[in-house]
């Protein structure tokens, strides 16, 4: 009885609800979903972008890892992102910890905490280029005062990636903004429970502030990641006279695979790298989310 | 008694200095490459690199900035970002907004396996699709010019805005829709009509993040801009770093030009920034 003539409506509202996102359904078939597939398609290819695509079967895979620099470049991605996404935590963590004490002037503290990750990423790679310039930035001048001779930064081998991450931890700023936002929704009786109970400092960060800031950890955890996957610019620019230098220790797979496209223009190639690329960054998220179960705490769910 | 207190209050005088001095710290640290970056902008070049460092330019040399800028035709970059900030500028605000509307204010079949679809997109590489994107746009001949940075931004590529306008909607009382729609308003009015005008501040949110991608970004325009003639700020920066390299108070001079704009639109809009930030994170993940 009920059904009859609620379906019209039904209908119309799944007409209208898909007209409202058709802009964005578009898209994703347009830009998404078409060049995904295409990806998997040139990746067994040899194709140059002029003459039509040519099959060549697993060549480009095998081809691949055979390829030291495909070795190298996945090498160093993941050494900047092992490194960099639990130093990053920390830092945005540890910043958004000390923005939350109630001290005066706190709005000033936090827009100088904020400010290094608005500024423009081109425009911080030129700064840290200068102030760690090995000859004369300031960063060795100083280290020179205390009678530290300061490494090549990134014009050596050992420090161009160490330097990288620093140049990452510089603007936290982003996460530090929602780890912030997160420990201010955290109910203050929790803590005043606890502290009846009688945990100290270290028990009511290990035992409440992370429990409920888990959801918010994995949200920028992944964020992170996909950033990580994709970290370009910064190696772009810094080593732009050299690039993937000094040496190869700063050829990031990104970089390496658009090099292979657009200079090269080994399209079959580097759509090969791109699907590898999905691959691990599709396996990672699984295992993220396979592990979230275990460590991240929804309160809803009791 | 009032020893005690006084012990108190000295303590909680003692633990809040210790606080601040942390604070400070951080703050001196995270500031330097700032201060620097500002100070070597206005010194000679010889100033620049001289050792021991010279702190305080002397004299300060403000005419680094006219030298720099027409040296590298920089407000022609600068015009050329503003163009495409205020096409995608466009784009964003109409896609997204209606696309968030579909996904927030009516209830549909299908509509929140879509938007799981939609937030999933983001993480996916985007080297994962760039190939055959490239060989599309150059297929139409689009590629030289902004035209494949702006086109995809009034199809909804802008999941962050579309996420954000939705948490938003989702806040508005639903009997604001149901008044309009006992009057007779269809959808496309009520989302014209009396949800838009609701939305101000966050249609405002998205227009400054926006503004901020297009005014940083280096990739798109890398990929798909040749033309000197058409470089956003952000190539013209490379540009400058490249050409010279020697005359670092220029290479200075210029990212100071490029952050400051960012940076004032900070501190007019200081409330926006961090709430458009925030609701990513605490905002619901659908």
């Amino acid at each position: 009885m009920r059904k009859g003539p609620n379906r019209p409506r039904i209908q119309r509202r799944t007409r209208n609800g898909l007209l409202f996102v058709s802009p964005w359904l578009i898209g994703f078939l347009a830009f998404f979903a078409y060049p995904f597939f295409a990806t998997i398609y040139y990746s067994f290819t040899n194709f140059n972008g002029v003459q039509s695509p040519k099959w060549v079967g697993f060549a480009n895979y095998t081809a691949l890892f055979h390829d030291p620099l495909f070795g190298t470049s996945l090498f160093n991605t993941l050494f900047y992102t092992v490194f960099e996404l639990p130093l990053s935590t920390a830092a945005a963590l540890g910043l958004a910890l000390l923005l939350n004490q109630n001290v005066r002037g706190r709005g000033i503290y936090r827009t100088i905490f904020y400010i290094p990750s608005i500024v423009p990423l081109v425009a911080s790679c030129l700064i840290f280029v200068w102030i760690f310039n090995p000859a004369t930035g300031i960063v060795n001048d100083l280290l020179n005062d205390v009678h530290i001779q300061g490494p090549g930064w990134f014009f050596s081998i050992a420090w161009s990636k160490p330097s990288l991450i620093l140049l990452g931890l510089w603007g936290v700023g982003q996460p530090m903004v929602i780890y912030l936002a997160g420990l201010q929704s955290i109910p203050a009786q929790l803590y005043e429970v606890a502290a009846l109970d009688g945990a100290g400092a270290w028990h009511r960060f290990r035992h409440i502030t992370i429990p409920m800031l888990s959801p918010v950890i994995l949200f920028n955890v992944i964020l992170q990641l996909v950033a990580c996957f994709s970290y370009f610019t910064q190696a772009q620019v810094i080593e732009g006279g050299d690039i993937g230098g000094p040496g190869t220790s700063t050829w990031f797979y990104v970089q390496y695979l658009y090099e292979q496209a657009f200079q090269f223009l080994k399209l079959g190639y580097s759509s090969a790298m791109a699907f590898f690329l999905f691959v691990i960054s599709a396996i990672v998220m699984v295992l993220l989310f396979r592990s979230s179960s275990r460590w991240v705490y929804y309160a809803s769910e009791g | 008694m009032s020893v005690a207190i006084n012990r108190r209050t000295r303590h909680k005088l003692g633990a809040s200095a210790g606080k601040h001095a942390v604070l400070i710290l951080v703050s001196v640290v995270l500031g330097f490459p700032l201060l620097w970056m500002a100070l070597t902008s206005l010194k000679t070049n010889h100033q620049a690199l001289a050792v021991p460092p010279v702190w305080i330019p002397h004299p300060f040399v403000w005419s680094n900035y006219p030298d720099f800028i027409s040296a590298v035709t920089f407000p022609r970059f600068v015009l050329n970002t503003l163009m495409y900030a205020a096409t995608t500028i466009v784009g964003v605000c109409i896609s997204s907004s209606l696309v968030a509307y579909g996904f927030s204010r009516i209830r549909w079949r299908g509509r929140d396996f879509l938007f799981k679809v939609m937030v999933s997109t983001l993480l996916i590489p985007f080297f994962a699709t760039l190939i055959p994107l490239f060989v599309m746009y150059k297929r139409f001949d689009m590629v030289g010019w902004y035209l494949p940075l702006i086109v995809p931004t009034f199809l909804g590529s802008s999941i962050f805005s579309t996420f954000l306008l939705r948490q938003f909607f989702m806040t508005l009382p639903q009997s604001v829709s149901d008044a309009a729609r006992v009057d007779g308003a269809n959808e496309f009015t009520i989302f014209t009509r009396v949800i838009l005008p609701m939305s101000k501040p966050a249609l405002a949110t998205v227009i400054l993040f926006q503004f901020v991608y297009c005014w940083n970004d280096y990739l798109g325009p890398l990929i798909y801009i040749d033309n000197q003639v058409w470089y956003p700020v952000s190539l013209g920066l490379t540009l400058i770093l490249g050409t010279y390299t020697t005359n670092w108070p220029w290479v200075m001079a210029a990212a100071c030009a490029a952050t400051l704009p960012i940076v004032v639109l900070f501190f007019f809009a200081q409330r926006t920034f961090i709430a458009g930030i925030a609701i990513q994170g605490t905002g619901d993940k659908g």
